[in-house]
Parts: structure tokens; sequence; C-alpha cells
């Protein structure tokens, strides 16, 4: 059987805007990219990367966002990403960076880093806490988290614990 | 595997935001960084300052991610060099330039490369990005620094900032890469806020841009940073052959006496 091989980026948008959380959706992460990716390669790299390129899921809590396109093609998409400085949306431009946490061929090995890395981050979390209050409030609230629906993957479950987590810090 | 490098963390006057530099690349995965200080002779700043130590910027070193270590820092001098007497303070022991753990020199024209290539004792030769390069890379000097073990530096921010400045930097690296087939070059960042650092597995990608294989592009950004800096410890030590260390201070070996010693101890 032949099929066509892919590349997913697991990406990581940094930002110190405090409104950047509310604003970003797929849509305005779709533009800025396939806009760098014009201005780099042109053309000819706009046509060859928007084969197939999709936004596969965004989590807006943590800045993660999986992207996709032609394994040919990767490379051409890969070489643009360090240079997105923006992200416009809502004629808003939010001043971000991308950093790539994972190249993966399939949308599970993705995942699976993606669950190891936020455990990682889950730890990192727990090491900066400064008193028993805040631990005890992150701990209350990954225990309270639970699947709000049935298509949900595990992935976006470990997620919700982060991001919770998050929101109990601040 | 050796850790990921970065050789060119500009010194910035405010604390503050040299702290925030540091902690955003132990974020981004970078498990060295050195702290770059430039002397000018065109702007009339002459002296050398003693380069600021890390327990002066962090109480605790931030943590590299991914790893349970914390980020090592290290201080370089950069000279921008426009005459060859102004090497001479490299010759000159005077009291701070002891402090640098690596030299870098910024040659302004082609004879001062060719100088810098085959005499100058220092670790690193910057490239300039940020205009049409002055003068022809010859391979005769380059062969000779590749010999001596000096490597060569390109800076990815201003390629990152600007669309004219991206063209020259592109263009002056594949004319690098030409003469240096992909060896000795150093990826680095001269970023001078926090947003502008890029993940080392995006630099390394970035070498693709700049000519470079794959193999020597994660090199460029992991291993070849490693050789600078043994490149300069090696110019503290007697021929490269008698090192001398550091003893810890005994405060830190109070902390970090393993347990099974305090148990012995007990016993």
């Amino acid at each position: 059987m032949v099929r066509f091989k892919n590349r997913y980026f697991l990406c990581e948008i940094i930002s110190e805007d405090l409104h950047f959380q509310q604003s970003i959706d797929e849509w305005a992460v779709h533009n800025t990219v396939k806009n760098v990716v014009a201005r780099m390669h042109g053309d000819f790299g706009l046509a060859c990367c928007s084969i197939a390129f999709s936004v596969k899921y965004l989590n807006a809590y943590t800045g993660i966002v999986l992207l996709r396109c032609r394994k040919d093609f990767h490379r051409l998409l890969w070489s643009s990403l360090p240079f997105i400085t923006h992200l416009e949306s809502r004629n808003e431009r939010y001043r971000c960076s991308f950093n790539t946490l994972h190249v993966g061929a399939t949308m599970r090995t993705c995942q699976k880093f993606l669950i190891h890395h936020n455990r990682n981050q889950l730890l990192v979390l727990l090491r900066n806490c400064t008193s028993e209050a805040d631990r005890q409030a992150i701990q209350k609230s990954v225990q309270s988290c639970k699947f709000v629906g049935e298509e949900q993957y595990n992935s976006e479950d470990e997620e919700s614990k982060d991001e919770e987590s998050d929101d109990s810090m601040k | 595997m050796a850790g990921f490098v970065d050789l060119n963390i500009p010194h910035l006057p405010e604390k503050e935001s040299l702290q925030k530099l540091v902690a955003s690349a132990a974020h981004l995965g970078y498990s060295t960084v050195a702290i770059n200080y430039v002397i000018d002779y065109e702007e009339k700043k002459k002296e050398v300052v003693k380069p600021i130590s890390p327990s002066e910027l962090f109480t605790s070193l931030p943590m590299v991610q991914g790893k349970s270590k914390p980020i090592k820092i290290l201080s370089r001098l950069t000279l921008v060099v426009s005459d060859p007497s102004h090497c001479n303070i490299l010759r000159a022991r005077s009291t701070n330039i002891k402090f640098y753990d690596i030299f870098a020199v910024f040659p302004k024209n082609g004879k001062l490369f060719h100088v810098a290539c085959t005499t100058l004792d220092v670790d690193l030769v910057c490239i300039n990005v940020t205009e049409k390069l002055p003068f022809y890379i010859k391979r005769p000097s380059v062969n000779v620094a590749m010999d001596r073990g000096i490597y060569f530096e390109l800076v990815y921010v201003p390629a990152i900032k600007d669309s004219t400045m991206r063209r020259y930097t592109i263009s002056n690296a594949l004319s690098l890469m030409q003469i240096c087939r992909g060896k000795n070059i150093v990826l680095s960042s001269a970023a001078e806020k926090p947003l502008q650092l890029r993940g080392p597995y995006d630099v390394a990608n970035l070498g693709w841009l700049f000519g470079l294989s794959e193999s020597n592009a994660k090199a460029a950004v992991s291993t070849n940073g490693r050789a600078v800096l043994l490149h300069g410890e090696a110019r503290k030590t007697a021929f490269g052959v008698v090192y001398t260390m550091k003893k810890p201070r005994t405060p830190d070996e109070d902390d970090s006496t393993p347990a099974t010693k305090k148990v012995k101890m007990a016993l």
C-alpha cells in the first residue's frame, strides 16, 4: 500500500504578551506560517508547502501547535519557522517566536512526545513552588480534571492538567 | 552528545534584561552560554571591563530544559579591529583580560582577516553578516585557521530582524561555505531580546539555508562550540599540557556532599 508521507512539527509559541492566549486561533497560525514561507521561499516555496499543509492541533493555554506538511518539502517549512516574529490575529500583532520541540512522522509520536514534555513541565512547575499552598492547589487542579467529551485524546487530557495548574499559579 | 552552546549573548547594561535572556536560553535547551563584551576601537571604548560573574547575575542558576543541570555561563571578549596595532591588547597580560574564557576578533578588512587566521591568539573569527563582505575570503588563510583550531562565527539574529540583512547573511555565509566546506563553523545568536533567541534545533536547521549539511549544521551548535571552549581553555594552560583546576569553595562543598558520605561520617 502506498501512502503519502507527512511530517508533523510540534512547536511551542513563546510570547510575553498577556492577551496572547485569548487571541490566537488556528487560522491566525495558519496565515502567519504561510506568510513567512512566502517571504522566505517565494511563490515556489509557498506552493510546495501548501500541499497538505494544515494546523492539526492548537492549545492556546500552553502555546502548543501541531503543523503538518508533506515530507518532501518539510525542510522548506522548517527553515522558515525561525523567521516568525509576529502573529497577527484580529488586526492586532503579537510579538512571539516559534520553538520546534519535535518533528515526527506520525501524529502518534508527536502525541507521545507531548505527554512526556508536559509531564516534565509539571515537574518544573512543582519544583518552582514556593509554598505548600501552591503545591496543594496544583495537586487539586490535576485531580479535578476529567474527560469532557469522548472524542478527546489522552494528550488533551494531559494538556488540560497542565493548563489548569498554570492557571492556579496565577 | 555534547550539549548545545550559544557563544554570543551580548552584555546588556541592565542586569534584569540579561537575566531574562539567559533564562530564556536555558528554557530553549542551551546548556552553555557565553556573555559577549565588545571592544570597538572606533567608538573610543578602550578599557577592558571585568566580566560579570554568574553568581553576581543569579542567586540560583536556571535549569536547562530537558536536563537537570544548571546552565553554564562563560565570558567572551570580542575585538573589532581595523588596524593591526589594535590586537596588542591580547598579548598584553593586563589585569582584566585573564578573566575572559574566549577571545574573538572581528576583522574589518582582508589583511586583518589573514592576520587573525594565521597569527593572532584567538578562538573565534567573526564574519560580518550585516553588510556585503568588504574582502574576499581566501583559501590559504582559512586552511591555516582550520589547522590551528580557530572557528568562524556566523550570527543569525540580524537575519531574523530584517530582510536586507537576511540576504547579506545568507550570501556571506554561502561564500564562506564554498571555502571552508561546512567545517569550523559556529552558529550563534547575538540576541538582544529573549524573543529573538531560537531553539537549538531550529538554528541547526537554519544552517541548511547557509549551505551546511545536516551533520555539519548540528555540529555548528553543539560540538564546535565545545571545541571553541576547549581551545580557549588550552590557552590558559602551559602548552596545552599542564592543566590547573579551581578548587571548589567550601560552602559549596558542604551542600554538595552526597548522602552516602554523610552516613559514613556519622558511623
